[in-house]
């Protein structure tokens, strides 16, 4: 684009040839097989509910995180002559019984059940997946101590321990998530120890061990990085039921502490007003739904995404796929002649092969 | 079998976990010269002068010797009476929802799999992801919202009830009942609709029931005769966990329509530091928990004879 002298024509040939690369590339047509990560990318990109979820997630992490900055309120600042409003332009949720602005605190709330959910996720991850692991790469006295322990935090009820424990370490953020976390890594360990056992006998770890290979390299370089997926999508079950768990808590009085407040303190401070305004229940109560749900369908789209079985999303898009890439290949070998770039029309012959050779892969082969 | 000795181990760390979160003492600590007798009185009730981690050994072997279960300070009955009203009130709602639960996640895992793909399945899948992501009190203050407080001011009836009223006929109850067990018991079939749904699907796309078919057996046969039978077995296992968790689940929902169960008295004894009556419901809930552990899996080999337990 940038050459001095510009002549029409290869100007017109270049940006076809570009054109054509870009068409190739969208479709899947290029020669190059494509990493996993970036087939598990595309497919996050086709899965309909996830990107619903990660672009909720996103509206809400700027309704929580920057929509506060446009308000000219504080979460604790009380304004008693104008208390119990309904929502105004001023006050765009109302305000509460001592008249703090209810928009800023449920933007308060909502930044402290994420950050809870997230802290308490990524520490019950670590934790299970390193006990996970132990239990499924030693075996015996770890599996057997790692399963009782398992076995034991399940004997009582999670909600009555977490009562008791979160209304002592409910006070700070950090001491309600790591409450939390010492629960709920159970889950997590569960499942990398059931992968780890299922891919430890394999012939790869056995050509590792063999050519010398120590106990934590294997771990971390052969059996840890197939376990990442299902640990994606189980971080988004966790961070999902975190949530829930922590506005349980706090709706009961038991976790985050005044004057902070979390959604399920919002809740619990409109409960006794719910005669008059139900809808003052309602909004943190949607927004916690509405959080859950854009993290459940970003975990949905997750473990379509990271299934290194699946080629394509679904029966659907794979459809969708194949006609683009069959269109693509007949506009190329239409346009082909005109083109003065070598390899671009390759790819031209080459894309009707290409488009069956991905209909044999759909049906069985593994990447 | 290993269950009992874990249940024990479990005992003994909630008994030190609720003795150094939970202090009954803390109301007397800043009258302290003045109030002797009664911080004395405390220390003596609970032995909160023995070492943390050897008090539970004094409870337990008090709780064999016949001293029994203590007595509650918040309510001012002895702990075992408290326990009986408490968990009868909990039954109360806890049995009906999960009845509930049982009829519908069974109905529903039956008509998505027979209808699969269609709008009602879709619509089900949809409700069931709002009932994943719907904590239990938001569903419960919804219910309460629309059906005892809109319902009145639309209509002038009042069918539902929040709250154990008096009434001691069937008609009374039911009316007190029915909202706390059915917001209890959605929650339940959100998960249990969705599991059964799928185990119903693969039951049906078995051969044996592609003979069944074949020999020219009414539909109705084959699916709720065939198929169900073992399509049940993971889901009987899945109620009898449920069950537990329903009586535990009932702290939030027996708070919202103040239904004194045991979920209620548990709150009130963790704000007024009971100790006795706290580790009472503790120990109450994990021995049901367990036992229900055990049932399922009975249950499990019981159904399908090819499971052998170990």
């Amino acid at each position: 684009m940038t050459t001095l002298d510009p002549d029409p024509d290869v100007d017109e040939a270049l940006d076809d040839a570009a054109a054509a690369r870009a068409l190739s590339d969208a479709e899947g047509l290029s020669d190059k097989p494509k990493s996993f990560g970036r087939l598990a990318w595309e497919r996050f990109l086709g899965h309909r509910l996830a990107l619903v979820g990660a672009i909720g997630l996103l509206v809400l992490v700027a309704l929580f995180w920057i929509a506060p900055m446009f308000s000219e309120f504080e979460f604790d600042e009380r304004d008693v002559r104008n208390r119990r409003l309904g929502p105004t332009a001023e006050h765009w949720f109302g305000t509460d019984e001592i008249g703090r602005d209810l928009f800023v605190r449920t933007a308060q709330g909502g930044r402290y059940s994420m950050r809870i959910g997230l802290i308490a996720a990524l520490v019950a991850t670590t934790f299970g997946t390193l006990m996970g692991t132990l239990a499924g790469f030693f075996g015996k006295a770890w599996d057997v101590l790692v399963n009782n322990l398992v076995n034991l935090i399940l004997t009582v009820p999670a909600i009555i321990v977490l009562s008791v424990f979160a209304n002592k370490f409910g006070a700070s953020a950090l001491g309600l998530a790591l409450v939390l976390a010492a629960l709920l890594w159970t889950r997590i360990a569960r499942v990398v120890r059931g992968v780890i056992l299922s891919i430890k006998e394999q012939e790869y770890v056995m050509a590792a061990r063999a050519a010398g290979a120590s106990n934590s390299r294997i771990m971390f370089r052969h059996l840890l990085p197939n376990v990442v997926g299902a640990i994606a999508v189980e971080i988004t079950l966790l961070v999902g039921s975190v949530i829930v768990l922590e506005s349980t808590l706090s709706f009961l009085g038991l976790g985050v502490k005044p004057p902070n407040a979390s959604l399920g303190t919002l809740v619990a401070d409109a409960k006794g007003d719910i005669d008059s305004d139900p809808l003052r229940v309602l909004t943190p109560g949607i927004f916690i739904v509405l959080i859950v749900l854009c993290v459940n369908f970003l975990g949905d789209g997750l473990r379509d995404a990271l299934d290194p079985r699946a080629k394509v999303a679904d029966n659907q898009n794979s459809k969708k796929a194949k006609r683009a890439a069959k269109k693509a290949a007949k506009e190329l070998q239409r346009t082909a002649p005109t083109m003065g770039v070598g390899d671009t029309t390759v790819v031209g012959a080459h894309a009707r092969n290409i488009v069956s050779d991905r209909n044999d892969e759909e049906s069985g082969g593994r990447p | 079998m290993i269950a009992i000795p874990l249940l024990m181990l479990a005992m003994y760390l909630v008994h030190i976990g609720v003795s150094t979160t939970v202090d009954p003492r803390a109301d007397f600590y800043l009258c302290l010269p003045r109030c002797q007798d009664g911080f004395d009185a405390i220390t003596e009730q609970y032995d909160l002068d023995t070492n943390v981690f050897l008090r539970p050994f004094s409870y337990f072997g008090g709780l064999f010797s016949g001293e029994g279960l203590g007595q509650s300070t918040s309510v001012g009955d002895p702990v075992s009476e408290v326990m009986r009203t408490r968990a009868w009130n909990t039954a109360m709602v806890a049995v009906p929802a999960f009845l509930i639960g049982v009829v519908l996640s069974l109905l529903l895992s039956v008509y998505s799999a027979r209808r699969q793909y269609s709008i009602g399945d879709y619509t089900f899948t949809g409700l069931s992801f709002l009932g994943f992501a719907m904590p239990s009190f938001v569903l419960a203050l919804i219910l309460q919202v629309v059906f005892a407080v809109k319902f009145e001011q639309w209509t002038g009836l009042k069918p539902f009830n929040t709250g154990r009223k008096t009434g001691e006929n069937f008609l009374q109850l039911a009316r007190d009942v029915t909202l706390p067990a059915v917001s209890l018991a959605i929650l339940g079939i959100a998960a249990d609709s969705r599991f059964g749904r799928s185990s119903m699907l693969e039951t049906l796309n078995q051969d044996y029931i592609r003979t069944a078919r074949a020999k020219g057996l009414s539909e109705r046969t084959v699916v709720w005769k065939h198929a169900l039978r073992n399509a049940l077995i993971p889901l009987v296992t899945l109620w009898a966990l449920g069950f537990s968790v329903l009586l535990s689940g009932a702290v939030v929902t027996e708070s919202i329509f103040s239904w004194p169960g045991l979920g209620q008295v548990f709150l009130r004894a963790l704000g007024d530091a009971d100790l006795d009556l706290l580790m009472a419901i503790v120990m109450f809930t994990g021995v049901l928990t367990v036992m229900f552990n055990l049932v399922a899996d009975v249950l499990y080999g019981v159904l399908d004879p090819r499971i052998r337990l170990s």
